[in-house]
This record gives structure tokens, C-alpha cells and sequence, in this order.
């Protein structure tokens, strides 16, 4: 099955040698979304907001509305009203690309199709001239990577394709400034990476610990927990629809809840106590007033989005008697949770996933495992470079607990330093642009589609994990 | 569990083929688990209260696959049928044999993951019938499902690496030098594939007795921690005030040297590891448990007799045993 010969197209110029071509593309194709756009061709802007211009995210899914309408890709952002009972289909399960026809399908809508490409930033007009960059999870299974290669080689073609684990894209971004260090003025303007990062890459459906070195990934030592923000979405659902109104079906609507209220705790016991009940009973001049907030619901007939608000414990008091005295009904008719220890307590299992009774570690305990197969040399460069990527990254108070906790493990000799880049989300598809305007670099990693004809899928598979 | 047993090479007729009564052979915990022969007193006889029972770990399993769900439902949602109009294809023709297959197929994720274990586990035992054919032979490539973690099975490499640690015990500074001329001669000619080397370099590193091999530009010496002592000084001149209290072995901070470029190179060059090996494991302290009340999310205090489940105090368990007491436990 392996090497399978693609069509001999351009016959008459195979006799000289490809090159890469100059353009690149570069998709981080998340399980949420996918991020995607041109590199800059040549050095990259000093402006982090400017360079992030080309990058555009796109939900990485197919939706269904309850009126049985289906949408894919963007037109999520700009064609849906109403969220309510939205069925999603993704082609990323567990954070690798597994069914194709649905990632092609929604690459088509986003990337080729010259009716439905929203700006031609993002059109791939001539597939022959781009390089394509694409990002996968760390510790892919070796049959989806060549899913993967065959179909960029031989449905769209591209001219050059290089297939890099996403985590390790982090370390060409400019992480010292980030992290305080010192510049050190460059002779020459050409991107490096950065020598030694502790990536921890918190996406949608895993969350993994890549320790980085020169940009590559140090293989024996990543480390992935089986949670992410998909299961932070649903654990927070279930809560909700136990404890007040049943909400299994609003998986949307309960992802921005999750990301409107959400936090994680530095002191969870006292948080917890905080909220409980007994306080209001026993007249405690009501200290949940910090952690308690109200969420009011989305009403799409009156095109209303959910929003936050501080709780008022008060308010179905109120209710009651504005509608005896007839009160306006839009105060009535509004739907709100309430919400305590569910804000703190969800993101929590990232830290302790034996409280969902799940048997691994949480993620500072992960990092130390990863670390301890690692020369002990290593460890203070790693623990003084920690970098949060991912969409849990925007939690509040995420980083502060990582480090304390991190703190507590490590030794004392070892500075701690962890630190979530401005935007948390795109920070992989920014290093890997930065990285793409180093063309020796890229030159010695990725592969042109010569090459691919040659020599076949298997080959590129092998050159990709670095054997060849 | 009761014990069923199929007797190989019993004679008598199978009246129901494929299992037959065996003789019970004394105390057996697992059966004793279920119908306890002495009184109903719990916590007399089994002492894995701390342990979960096999129901639990059920319940546990079923609460991750849920929460691992994308819909509540199950739903198929199928890709809009486009107007052909070729626009996406453009001057592409035909579809590789290939593409078709990938496009076709409806394997999930699951389904991947099932192929690559049966894969791996039949590579294993072929590569273990070849070593054991041929048991001379050292080319042993760096295979995949060969590389566990190092935390849970150290590791033990079959070639031998003895030469870094060999040319410690007696250093002085000449010895040193000469024992560095002795690796650089080593160098070439130690072909040891590259996880074996590194696996190596972690459990030294790890046991910390013996450094990794040594650097050219840091010489160390163990046995002499006063000039050790001196040169760290000389390193960092305007770090550290100074006290007699200096040299006490127990207030020195240690910090391990960064391993060599080689031994770098030989850990970039290692292959991924595969999915399951990946998995962080539990963690390396163990806290006790949590439990939160199943009502309101306060910590779970007690626990209804019927079902296990936990509650933090008699309002909580009152509306828990009305209405959602499932008693299935």
C-alpha cells in the first residue's frame, strides 16, 4: 500500500529539481478551530498584532441547527442566529485529524472555494505554488499522518508540505521578550527558536506537555492528559442540568458560559466555603457575592445574547412582586443560572482529575513526569520556560495556580516561570509563520511534491519523524 | 467473580459445551467479596475499602465517556451536497485511488487506535521470535513499542555503556584530561543505538552518583569538592557574599551540569513515542480523594446508603433519596 505512485503530472518538469516555493500557508488545524493564513514573506512584523492580521480562526466543524439547516465552517460566525440544540460534527477527534471528508469539505468551503473563501487572504488559489504548513497533536498514530500527507499530496497538490507536531511551533515565537529575558541583539534578522520551552498546550480535547529544545520537540517526554475544554463544556453542563434547568442539548450556549464564568481557583477550599448554602441560612453578611454570579440565558426570539452578571439573591423576590404590581415583562421572561461552585469547580479537574475519579495526574504533576525522564541538567531551562498555549489558557487564574503549584514541586534551586502569550489561542500558528520566513530551516525540513512523486508516502512519513 | 474453568482434556460428555463445574478449592477473596460467609459487619474482612469496586470503576469509565462526548445526542449530520460546478476541483482531474479510500472511510478514531495496538503488538512478537532465532545479533533498531516510560520500567539497555562512568574513580586534573582524550577516542566508535544511549544518560542523571559524560568546558572532579568549590567561585565571582558555613555539604546547592550536545542530539533523534505511552500516568504523590456532594457541589459529606452516591449534609440528602436516589448500586 505504501508507496503509491500519483499521477505524473507535470512530466516535463520533472527532469530539473524543485524547489519549495516562496509562498507559504500555514493551517493549525485545531479540533475547535482551525487557525490559518499566509506567512509573511520575508521578516516578520515586530508588531505581534500586526503579524496576526493574516491569521484568521475558523470553526473546525460542520453544524446542524434545530431547524435542520446545515452550515459549515465560517458561515457559523456569520449565518447563525439561534444556538439553541446545535449539533456538531467535527473531523478532529482527540486532536488529530480522522475523518477527511468532513476536514476537506470544510478546507474547500474555507480555502478554495472562490465563492465561499471569505477574503482572499485565505484563497489557495494555485496549490502548485504554496507550501503548506500543517500542524498536528503530538503522538499522532502513524496511519492518520499518512491519511494526512496523501491527501494534501495527491487531492490538492500543493507544491511543498511540511507536517510538524504543533506544541514545538511555540518556540520560534518571540518568547524572550514575553518572558523578560534579556534580548540579545541578532547580527542578523533571520528567526531562531527559542533554546530551551516547556510548552503546555491546553486545547479542546487534550491537553499535552511538549518540552521543546531549538524548536524541536524532546519525543520521550511528552506527556498528554485526556482532558480538555471540550470536557470542561460538558462536565459544567451536566452540573447545570442536575442542578437547574436541562441543558444536554446546548453544547454551544454552555461553551460561553463556560468561557463568560468560568475561573480557576487559587484557593479552592476557601472558595468552596464561600459558596455554600449554609452561609445565606445562617444571615453571614453573604460573603458569596465574590464567587457567586448570574447567567443570563440567550434569547434568540428577542435576538439577545447571554451575559454576566453579579447574583442578587433578591432578584426572584423582586420578580414575584413586579409581577403581581406588573412589572415589564422582559424582566420576567428572562432565564437565568446561577451559578457558585460550578465556576471554579469545572476547571479544577485540570488540576486534580481524580476528582472525576479519572486516575491521571493533573498538569503541574504531568510536567514533572515529563521532566523526569529528561537529564537532570535540563530541568531548570525547562521550569524557567513554561509556556501555556490553548484555549484553557484564557481561564483567569490559570497561570497563578500553575506556577504555585509548580513552585511546590519543584526544587528549590529551580526558578519557576511560567507565562501564557497574549493570545494564547493563535500562538502556535504565529510561530509557525515566523518560523516559515527561515527558508534554510524550512528548506531542510519540509518536502516539495517532487519529492512526494518520487519517492511516496511512506518515505514522507519517515523523513517527517526525522529518520531520514 | 466466580471461577469457571474449562478442563483441557476431560473426558466426560459436555452437556452445556463450553464450561464445566470445577471443584472448589478453599478461600477464594473474589468470592468471598460477594457472598460472605461470616456475618453482614462491613469492613471486617475486606480491607480494600480504599480500593473501587468494579461497579464504581463502571460508573467512572461511563461519567469520562460522557464527558468526552461532542453532541448529547448521537447524531449524523451529513456534508451539504454541493451544485457540481467543479469550482473547488479547478483544473485537478481525477481522484486517487488513495484519496477515495480516505474520503470513503468512516473509521473513527477508536478504530485507528485499535489497528495501531494490534500493529505494535504483532511487531513485538515477531521481533521477539527473531531475537530469540538469532540472539547474537545487536542490530536492534530503536522500535517504537520498545520505548516505555522510564518512570514506571526503568529501562535496562542491552549494549553495554560503560564508557563514561569508566574513568572516574581515579581523577586528578591529568587523568581527567587523559580520560577525555580516551572519550573522544571512544567517540566513533560507540554505535549504540540512540535510546539505549540516552535511556542511560536519564537513569545516571537520576540517580545523580554519577555525572553525564563530561564536558569539555567544565571539568569536574567528585572526590574534590574544595577545588570544585573554587572554581565555582572563580565562575560567578559577585554572586555570593562570603561565610564560613560555605563548605557545609548540606547547605551547598547542587546544580547538575546541562548535558552535552551529544547526548542532546541523541535525545532529538529518538521517535515519538506512541499514543499510549504518551498518557501521563497517576500522579507521583497521592492525595486522598475528593468527594462533593452531588446536589450542590459541596464537599460530599456523607454518603447515601442505597447508591453511594455523596451528599453534604440531610437537606441535600433529602431531595437526593425523594427524587434521584437511583438505588441501582
Amino acid at each position: 500500500m505504501g508507496t503509491t505512485k500519483p499521477r505524473p503530472s507535470g512530466r516535463a518538469s520533472v527532469a530539473k529539481v524543485q524547489s519549495l516555493p516562496d509562498k507559504t500557508f500555514v493551517i493549525d488545524n485545531g479540533a475547535y478551530t482551525l487557525k490559518a493564513g499566509y506567512a509573511p514573506d520575508s521578516a516578520p512584523p515586530e508588531d505581534q498584532s500586526k503579524a496576526l492580521a493574516a491569521c484568521t480562526e475558523i470553526p473546525n466543524a460542520i453544524v446542524k441547527t434545530r431547524g435542520n439547516k446545515i452550515y459549515v465552517g465560517s458561515q457559523l460566525n456569520t449565518h447563525v442566529t439561534d444556538w439553541n440544540e446545535m449539533m456538531f460534527r467535527r473531523p478532529v477527534e482527540k486532536g488529530y485529524i480522522v475523518n477527511w471528508e468532513a476536514q476537506k469539505e470544510i478546507w474547500e468551503h474555507s480555502f478554495f472555494d472562490e465563492k465561499t473563501v471569505r477574503s482572499k487572504d485565505l484563497r489557495i488559489t494555485d496549490p502548485e505554488d504554496t507550501t503548506l504548513l500543517l500542524t498536528e497533536a503530538p503522538n499522532a498514530l502513524p496511519a492518520l499522518q499518512k491519511n494526512a500527507d496523501e491527501i494534501v499530496m495527491e487531492e490538492w497538490g500543493f507544491g511543498g508540505y511540511l507536517r510538524c507536531v504543533g506544541p514545538s511551533m511555540n518556540a520560534w515565537n518571540d518568547v524572550q521578550s514575553l518572558f523578560g529575558d534579556p534580548i540579545v541583539q541578532k547580527a542578523n534578522t533571520t528567526v531562531s527558536p527559542k533554546e530551551c520551552l516547556l510548552v503546555v498546550d491546553s486545547g479542546y480535547s487534550h491537553t499535552t506537555v511538549t518540552p521543546i529544545y531549538k524548536g524541536q520537540p524532546l519525543q520521550r517526554a511528552i506527556r498528554r492528559l485526556d482532558l480538555g475544554g471540550k470536557h470542561l463544556t460538558n462536565y459544567l453542563k451536566e452540573m447545570v442540568s442536575v442542578r437547574q434547568y436541562n441543558m444536554v442539548d446546548e453544547t454551544y450556549i454552555m461553551n460561553e458560559v463556560k468561557e463568560a464564568v468560568c475561573f480557576v481557583s487559587n484557593n479552592f477550599v476557601g472558595d468552596m466555603e464561600q459558596t455554600w448554602k449554609g452561609n445565606r441560612k445562617r444571615g453571614l453578611p453573604d460573603p458569596s457575592e465574590g464567587v457567586m454570579v448570574d447567567y443570563v440565558l440567550p434569547d434568540p426570539n428577542a435576538g439577545k445574547k447571554g451575559f454576566m452578571r453579579p447574583h442578587d439573591a433578591l432578584l426572584n423576590a423582586k420578580k414575584r412582586k413586579g409581577g403581581l404590581s406588573g412589572a415589564s415583562a422582559e424582566a420576567l421572561s428572562e432565564d437565568a443560572l446561577v451559578l457558585g461552585n460550578e465556576r471554579f469547580a469545572v476547571p479544577e479537574i485540570l488540576f486534580t482529575p481524580s476528582d472525576i475519579g479519572m486516575k491521571q495526574a493533573g498538569i503541574p504533576d504531568i510536567i514533572m513526569q515529563s521532566l523526569s525522564v529528561l537529564p537532570t541538567g535540563l530541568h531548570p531551562a525547562f521550569l524557567a520556560n513554561v509556556l501555556v498555549v490553548g484555549g484553557n489558557a484564557l481561564l483567569p487564574g490559570f497561570v497563578n495556580r500553575l506556577e504555585s503549584e509548580l513552585r511546590q514541586l519543584a526544587s528549590a534551586e529551580c526558578a519557576v516561570r511560567v507565562k501564557c502569550p497574549q493570545d494564547p489561542i493563535r500562538s502556535a500558528w504565529l510561530g509557525a509563520s515566523r518560523f516559515a520566513t527561515n527558508k534554510d530551516e524550512l528548506r531542510k525540513v519540509a518536502i516539495t511534491r517532487q519529492e512526494y512523486q518520487e519517492h511516496g508516502s511512506s518515505w514522507v512519513s519517515r523523513k517527517f519523524t526525522g529518520a531520514i | 467473580m466466580y471461577h469457571v474453568e474449562l478442563i483441557p482434556n476431560s473426558t466426560t460428555t459436555h452437556a452445556t459445551p463450553g464450561w464445566t463445574y470445577v471443584p472448589d478449592r478453599g478461600f477464594d477473596p473474589a468470592k468471598a467479596a460477594i457472598t460472605p460467609a461470616i456475618g453482614r459487619k462491613r469492613g471486617i474482612r475486606d480491607p480494600g475499602r480504599a480500593d473501587l469496586s468494579s461497579r464504581q470503576n463502571n460508573a467512572i469509565v461511563r461519567h469520562l465517556a460522557e464527558l468526552d462526548r461532542e453532541n448529547h445526542r448521537d447524531v449524523q449530520i451529513s456534508i451539504p451536497v454541493k451544485q457540481k460546478d467543479a469550482s473547488g476541483r479547478g483544473t485537478r482531474g481525477k481522484v486517487t485511488s488513495n484519496v477515495r479510500r480516505i474520503l470513503q472511510s468512516q473509521k473513527t478514531f477508536r478504530n485507528y487506535l485499535d489497528d495501531e495496538e494490534a500493529a505494535l503488538a504483532q511487531q513485538a512478537s515477531t521481533q521477539q521470535t527473531q531475537q530469540q532465532t538469532s540472539s547474537t545479533s545487536s542490530s536492534h533498531r530503536p522500535s517504537i513499542n520498545k520505548i516505555t516510560k522510564p518512570g514506571s520500567t526503568p529501562r535496562r539497555s542491552s549494549t553495554p555503556l560503560t564508557a563514561a562512568p569508566t574513568p572516574k574513580p581515579d581523577t586528578s586534573s591529568r587523568s581527567n584530561r587523559k580520560a577525555q582524550q580516551q572519550q573522544q577516542h571512544q567517540r566513533p566508535s560507540s554505535t549504540a543505538p540512540t535510546s539505549s544511549r540516552a535511556s542511560t544518560v536519564t537513569t545516571a542523571a537520576e540517580t545523580e552518583t554519577e555525572t553525564p559524560a563530561p564536558d569539555k568546558d567544565q571539568p569536574q572532579d567528585k572526590d574534590n569538592t574544595e577545588s570544585k568549590e573554587e572554581e565555582e567561585k572563580q565562575q560567578n565571582p559577585h554572586e555570593l557574599i562570603k561565610s564560613e558555613h560555605d563548605n557545609d555539604p548540606l547547605l551547598k546547592s547542587y546544580i547538575p551540569s546541562a548535558p552535552s550536545e551529544r547526548i542532546m542530539q541523541a535525545l532529538l533523534a529518538e521517535p515519538p513515542l506512541t499514543y499510549h505511552a504518551s498518557r501521563a500516568g497517576p500522579p507521583i504523590a497521592r492525595k486522598s480523594p475528593r468527594y462533593f456532594c452531588c446536589m450542590c457541589g459541596y464537599w460530599g459529606k456523607i454518603r447515601c446508603k442505597n447508591c453511594h452516591l455523596r451528599t453534604c449534609g440531610l437537606g441535600c440528602y433529602k431531595v437526593h433519596e425523594d427524587s434521584r436516589c437511583g438505588a441501582f448500586f
